[in-house]
């Protein structure tokens, strides 16, 4: 057995303000060159672990800490960040929030600048780690252009550049792909045979389950079990299930080996052209491209036959009041199509006909709310009550506590929405749905990062709007969300149709 | 074409400078509208066609309304308020096109090594950076909440001016905060803001255009304020 190279020594951690990411007199010993995997509920200490070993904690996020962490021979909290720097390196969740160029090459280079590295040897080393990774392609890009697993492995790439002996993820496949995911992968393995040390906080577990040495359950704030990880690998659905894990085989319909591509099976029953007269919602001529800019006055206006469209669907029936899971891979045009049908881009002169009446343009807004990815950026007033109000056409409190009650968030009407979790904020905007009538919901990615219960509630949750009439359209890259509630799997491929089939 | 950084730095110290100063007869309004043209056709270059033209468009027909439809006996709402937009317009737009020019084309590597080299404190050129860093973010965020809120129906806040900027704004804040938090924590996790001297692998070096560039912006303040001042 090789030596330790980080101790976590009876370690208890409370941010500041804050009754969460407690952690209770941790202990915890992780060999050199070994892969761990963290697991376990949202809010059981995952993070907080991960911030402790790369000195986040305390240097940056603040609370009462008690104990020590030593990594490499180093105490963290006498150590500054930047003597870390070269030590540890961290892949975190949000591609988004993780750079700070604006291009892929200087990315890459940005922490061996820091460290002060000669410009030769730095040039070197982004030859040598583009070479092995494999990412050619990707150099002189605009970062903002990346899709989610393009921009992960930027930032894999980004802190392989400073030769860490130790690698710390956190929850890296949460905005993924299977195909990104499946590239994740290979990195890590690619990590480990050079002999580094790894730590994975994730929900996620398919990818990991022959990579890992070791996994730890957390559960609130402590330890719960530790498995070596054949052991883990071996564990049956039902041990998986009574832990609240995700699976570790993901169901056929999006498994790994077909990249999320639509010729999967040849032999499912496509259900593309649902007669004419048979009940559905009716999408028609829905085409729209990015590659067109509108100039000063000139409007953009799309033909079916324009090799550029990023979303060309000439006509599909979609199942009246039944949850559609929309797959596809990374930008491969889900998003553009939920933002097409609920009318957000307005170019896109699709037509639906449901419920005897047409939806052009802007009407298609009146007919579909989509809540996103984010949350954050669909909240807008400083109570819950008043958030489900503003989307009524004629205020009605009685409607909006009956909304409320059955999304189980009553208690919270009077709080700012902000304050909430993100399971909680994500109800709020599903009762502002409710509340504008929408009989048409779109999801996009609503249980990325979530862990196996609240994937669960989600699930159930979807499953109930259907019941009650709605139609559930939902973009997604987990594969157990779909086995759980969906009844029908929608795919993209390229902009086009791929099939439209039962589940 | 790769311009230095420090250039464009220079570009935009004497444009600014420049369009402070009012021009009074037609040679000095030839010499601002050639100063204008410089960052255009910079633009050009660098195959930016949307923007160029569009700056171009919007100065031409400022110019144009100014001059030649508008005088000082203009009178009513309508034209005293185009007298006013087509104004600050042709005043100010010069400052706005090289800013633009200068922030799409600098990479916040040439960025920091460039304040390095002019001696600027680490603590200015990291926050300025940051600042650079954050405008496609903005831009990000701020299409989102847009699409959210014509989603909600309340893209004009109501007709209520002040829910609606509130609406936009608040949303804005917080996702701003917290992306910019995420961005600190990573960009410290990889050694930004440590004592060791950075380095740079952006080779800057003034080379021939950049001092025919600085030169002409030169003798543009240089003939302006002679012009204006001593003739």
């Amino acid at each position: 057995m090789s030596e330790n190279i980080i101790g976590i020594e009876h370690v208890s951690f409370k941010y500041k303000g804050s009754e969460m990411g407690l952690l209770n007199d941790i202990s915890l010993n992780i060999a050199s060159g070994e892969t761990l995997l963290l697991t376990g509920a949202s809010g059981s200490g995952k993070t907080t672990i991960i911030r402790l070993i790369n000195g986040l904690i305390p240097h940056y996020y603040q609370g009462d800490l008690a104990g020590n962490v030593t990594v490499a021979g180093r105490d963290v909290a006498k150590t500054e960040l930047y003597e870390l720097a070269g030590v540890v390196g961290t892949v975190f969740q949000n591609p988004r929030s993780q750079f700070f160029s604006i291009d892929t090459d200087g990315e890459i280079v940005f922490g061996p600048e820091n460290i002060g590295l000669d410009p030769k040897a730095i040039l070197e080393r982004k030859k040598s780690i583009v070479d092995q990774m494999h990412i050619e392609k990707l150099l002189g890009r605009s970062l903002f252009e990346l899709s989610g697993g393009e921009k992960q492995s930027i930032a894999c790439a980004s802190v392989s550049a400073l030769l860490p002996e130790i690698i710390l993820l956190d929850e890296p496949s949460s905005n993924l792909d299977q195909g990104a995911i499946a590239k994740l992968r290979d990195q890590i393995a690619l990590w480990k045979s050079q002999g580094k040390t790894i730590v994975i906080s994730e929900h996620r577990l398919w990818y990991l389950k022959e990579l890992v040495d070791r996994v730890i359950y957390m559960d609130s704030g402590n330890i719960a079990h530790e498995w070596s990880g054949s052991g883990f690998a071996s564990f049956d659905s039902e041990k998986i299930n009574e832990l609240k894990l995700r699976p570790l085989v993901v169901p056929d319909i999006l498994s790994p080996s077909c990249n999320g591509d639509c010729e999967c099976d040849g032999d499912c029953d496509k259900v593309t052209d649902l007669p004419e007269n048979e009940e559905g919602i009716v999408l028609k001529d829905f085409y729209f491209s990015y590659h067109l800019n509108p100039y000063l006055f000139w409007k953009k206006s799309f033909k079916e036959d324009d090799p550029n469209l990023s979303l060309c669907i000439p006509r599909l029936v979609l199942p009246k009041g039944a949850v559609i899971g929309v797959i596809g891979k990374n930008g491969t045009g889900k998003s553009t199509f939920l933002k097409c049908v609920c009318g957000l881009e307005k170019e896109c002169k699709g037509v639906i006909k449901a419920y005897g009446k047409e939806y052009k343009g802007k009407q298609r807004l009146k007919l579909s709310y989509m809540v996103m990815q984010d949350v954050n950026h669909q909240l807008f007033t400083d109570s819950v009550e008043s958030e489900v109000l503003l989307s009524m056409n004629e205020e009605d409190k009685e409607r909006c506590d009956e909304i409320l009650d059955s999304l189980g968030i009553l208690e919270f009407k009077d709080k700012h929405p902000m304050a909430l979790s993100g399971g909680q904020k994500q109800r709020v905007a599903i009762a502002s749905a409710i509340a504008a009538d929408a009989k048409l919901m779109l999801f996009d990615e609503p249980t990325s990062g979530l862990d196996f219960s609240h994937m669960e509630k989600v699930g159930e949750l979807l499953k109930r709007l259907a019941d009650s009439g709605n139609t559930v359209l939902v973009a997604t890259h987990d594969p157990e969300l779909i086995e759980m509630c969906c009844d029908y799997v929608l795919c993209i491929e390229h902009g086009k149709l791929g099939y439209l089939k039962k589940v | 074409m790769k311009l230095d950084p420090r250039t464009k730095f220079y570009m935009i110290l004497i444009v600014s400078a420049v369009v402070m100063l009012s021009a009074t007869t037609p040679f000095l309004w030839g010499l601002k509208i050639a100063m204008t043209l410089i960052p255009i056709i910079l633009l050009i270059i660098e195959k930016k066609y949307t923007s160029a033209f569009g700056f171009a468009f919007l100065y031409i027909a400022a110019l144009v309304l100014t001059f030649a439809f508008l005088s000082e006996e203009s009178t009513g709402l309508f034209k005293s308020l185009l007298i006013g937009y087509s104004g600050i317009v042709v005043q100010f737009l010069p400052c706005f096109i090289t800013a633009w020019y200068v922030i799409r084309t600098t990479k916040i590597d040439e960025f920091m090594s460039a304040m390095q080299k002019m001696k600027v404190p680490d603590g200015i050129a990291i926050s300025l950076a940051v600042v650079m860093r954050f405008f496609p973010t903005i831009k990000e965020e701020y299409a989102s909440i847009s699409d959210a809120m014509k989603m909600r129906g309340i893209a004009l806040g109501g007709g209520n001016a002040a829910k609606m900027i509130e609406y936009r704004m608040i949303p804005l804040l917080f996702s701003c905060v917290n992306i910019g938090d995420e961005l600190s924590a990573a960009a410290i996790t990889r050694g930004l803001g440590g004592k060791v001297k950075r380095t740079s692998v952006a080779e800057l070096r003034l080379r021939l255009v950049d001092w025919l560039l600085i030169t002409a912006f030169t003798a543009v303040a240089v003939i302006f304020v002679v012009y204006k001042y001593f003739l």
